[in-house]
């Protein structure tokens, strides 16, 4: 399988103290499921932002699909970034706005200008996103407001919205923090699904190491914003957990992962 | 601990002492420097209405007939309303008028102001433009709509030409700092995600700026449009915008007719309570919107 992503000794300081990624180095390869775990503030987020300049890192190299990200200029930049769907812990829908006009958003990045303020979307982008939202289990929804919705069915617009856009890769960022756990195993289905059916690149931050441990192909562990374990689930110990999370912590999770698991 | 057993009965009734001793606790209320300030404020300003009372100059007024006559005037004005040098149809068109010059300004005012302010707005604009564009509006804002208004009468002469400029002036300035603030009280979360899928400015401003702030728009535009038919009926007198501001200025100035100042300001009030029941009815359907 050939190389999606290559991250080459990236790091990020915020200021001149805050150290939030040293020297990361990682690749990914075409249709794996890559979870990246790590306690709070380690840097996950800021490491996955990185990958599409959200946040512009400080020094490294990223190579996306055989484009170097840090030579693009800002017009390359916008065509890069529509071959990756973001996925979000707060959804970042428009509450006023409908389930499709949502979904449709993710199409704005291939439009004119003129088209993406008028929202004029082709008949064929419409069937997409109906199409899409089905798979999702939203077709009953399609023209109700956003702020309507559980928050499941929240995260999965912001699914749709991201497929829509037809992406080589998806990068999540703690996409089931603020769902129970029946919402939060439909979207990780979901993910799962997309990644294996679809042949969709997935890169996800999770917190928790038992979800991780299941749904994953490999495991990237992050602590104090240094890469600490980088293998499969198969392969993970409880002192590669104690490493991630530190010490008592990481035992704590470990058991209750393993249990679960099974 | 005393789980078991039964609950130790609230005191029904404090003894004579009890109630002495409270009385005294009550009576302790500290003294703060708030207090000493507000009431030696109150104490300054009664003995200085006392002087100004005693000290005015009353020529050959007397306090009961002046009072009697400015009621006197009132009734005239307010209960012997009538229209003498216009009939009620051009009343009708000079109010007209004085809507149209606030429906003007709001307008032009909003438009502008929206550009502005998506400049304005620290969330979606850059750092240094939104500084500039806030201090400059708020610049323009502490100088009242008036002054504006005779500003530019120094280049347009006065009459309707001065009025549409400098009230649309002040409108700007009102509704770049309105719409701004609107701004930036959306999530950031949504703005986020658009850029994150490669959409630009301004497909951001309308798809996701503008529609989520769009019922504070509406209201506060207005709300300026109530402000500026208000200074709309001033400008007619004041710096001859016509309307029925003009009007008014003729019957109090120059023909002394109380009655028709009454009829006048029955017009205005009208129309102003209309704009008032209109804007309430508008935003309630925002709310049931939004
Ligand atoms: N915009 C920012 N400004 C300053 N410091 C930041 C900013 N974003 C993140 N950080 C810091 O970087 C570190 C990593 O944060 P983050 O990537 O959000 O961690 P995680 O997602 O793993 O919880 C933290 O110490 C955080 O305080
Ligand atoms: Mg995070």
């Amino acid at each position: 399988m050939t190389t999606l992503l290559e991250v080459k000794n990236v790091s990020k300081h915020f200021g001149n103290d805050t150290k939030a990624l040293s020297n990361i180095d990682f690749s990914v390869k075409e249709g794996e499921f890559v979870s990246i775990i790590g306690p709070s503030g380690a840097g996950k987020s800021t490491l996955l932002r990185c990958i599409n300049r959200m946040i512009d890192a400080s020094s490294g190299d990223i190579i996306f699909d055989n484009d170097h990200v840090y030579e693009l200029n800002k017009r390359e930049l916008k065509k890069v970034r529509r071959k990756i769907g973001m996925i979000f812990q707060h959804y970042n829908l428009v509450n006023r706005l409908s389930v499709i006009e949502n979904t449709l958003h993710g199409r704005l990045g291939y439009k004119s200008t003129l088209a993406g303020i008028l929202g004029l979307h082709s008949e064929d982008e419409k069937l997409q996103a109906a199409n899409i939202l089905q798979i999702l289990g939203l077709e009953d929804q399609l023209y109700k407001r956003s702020d309507e919705l559980s928050g499941g069915q929240k995260q999965r617009v912001g699914i749709a919205r991201a497929l829509i856009q037809n992406p080589k890769l998806l990068l999540c960022d703690e996409p089931i923090a603020s769902l129970d756990p029946n919402s939060s195993k439909v979207i990780m289905d979901h993910l799962r699904n997309i990644c294996t059916s679809m042949g969709i690149t997935v890169v996800v931050n999770l917190h928790q190491v038992d979800v991780a441990l299941k749904y994953s192909d490999r495991i990237i562990g992050v602590n104090s914003g240094k890469i600490v374990f980088n293998g499969t689930s198969q392969n993970i110990t409880s002192s590669d957990i104690h490493q991630i999370y530190g010490s008592d912590e990481g035992k704590l999770i470990f058991d209750l992962g393993g249990s679960h698991v099974g | 601990m005393q789980a078991e057993g039964p609950i130790k009965p609230f005191p029904s009734h404090t003894g004579q002492d009890l109630d002495k001793r409270l009385l005294d606790l009550l009576s302790k209320k500290p003294f703060s420097k708030s207090t000493i300030v507000i009431r030696l404020s109150v104490l300054i300003l009664a003995i200085l209405t006392m002087y100004a009372f005693v000290s005015f100059d009353y020529k050959d007024v007397k306090l009961l007939d002046a009072l009697l006559l400015t009621m006197d005037n009132l009734k005239i004005m307010f209960f012997e309303p009538h229209l003498k040098h216009f009939t009620f149809t051009q009343a009708l068109y000079q109010v007209s008028i004085t809507l149209g010059l606030a429906f003007l300004t709001t307008i032009f005012g909003a438009i502008i102001a929206l550009m502005l302010g998506l400049l304005a707005a620290g969330n979606i604009s850059t750092k240094p433009l939104s500084i500039v564009i806030k201090g400059t509006v708020a610049l323009i804002r502490a100088v009242p709509t008036v002054l504006w208004v005779l500003i530019f009468a120094v280049a347009a002469g006065l009459g309707s030409v001065a009025a549409v400029i400098g009230m649309t002036f002040h409108s700007i300035s009102y509704l770049v700092k309105a719409y701004s603030e609107s701004f930036e009280e959306i999530d950031k979360g949504a703005i986020e995600a658009l850029q994150a899928s490669g959409a630009n400015w301004w497909q951001i401003v309308f798809q996701v700026v503008i529609p989520s702030s769009i019922t504070y728009i509406i209201s506060w535009t207005f709300m300026r449009f109530e402000i500026n038919f208000a200074v709309a009926v001033a400008m007619g007198a004041a710096a001859g915008a016509g309307g029925i501001g003009f009007d008014m200025f003729m019957a109090s100035g120059f023909y002394f007719d109380l009655s028709e100042i009454g009829a006048i300001t029955y017009f205005i009030l009208i129309i102003a309570i209309c704009l008032e029941i209109f804007a309430t009815h508008i935003k309630r359907k925002l709310k049931v919107l939004s």
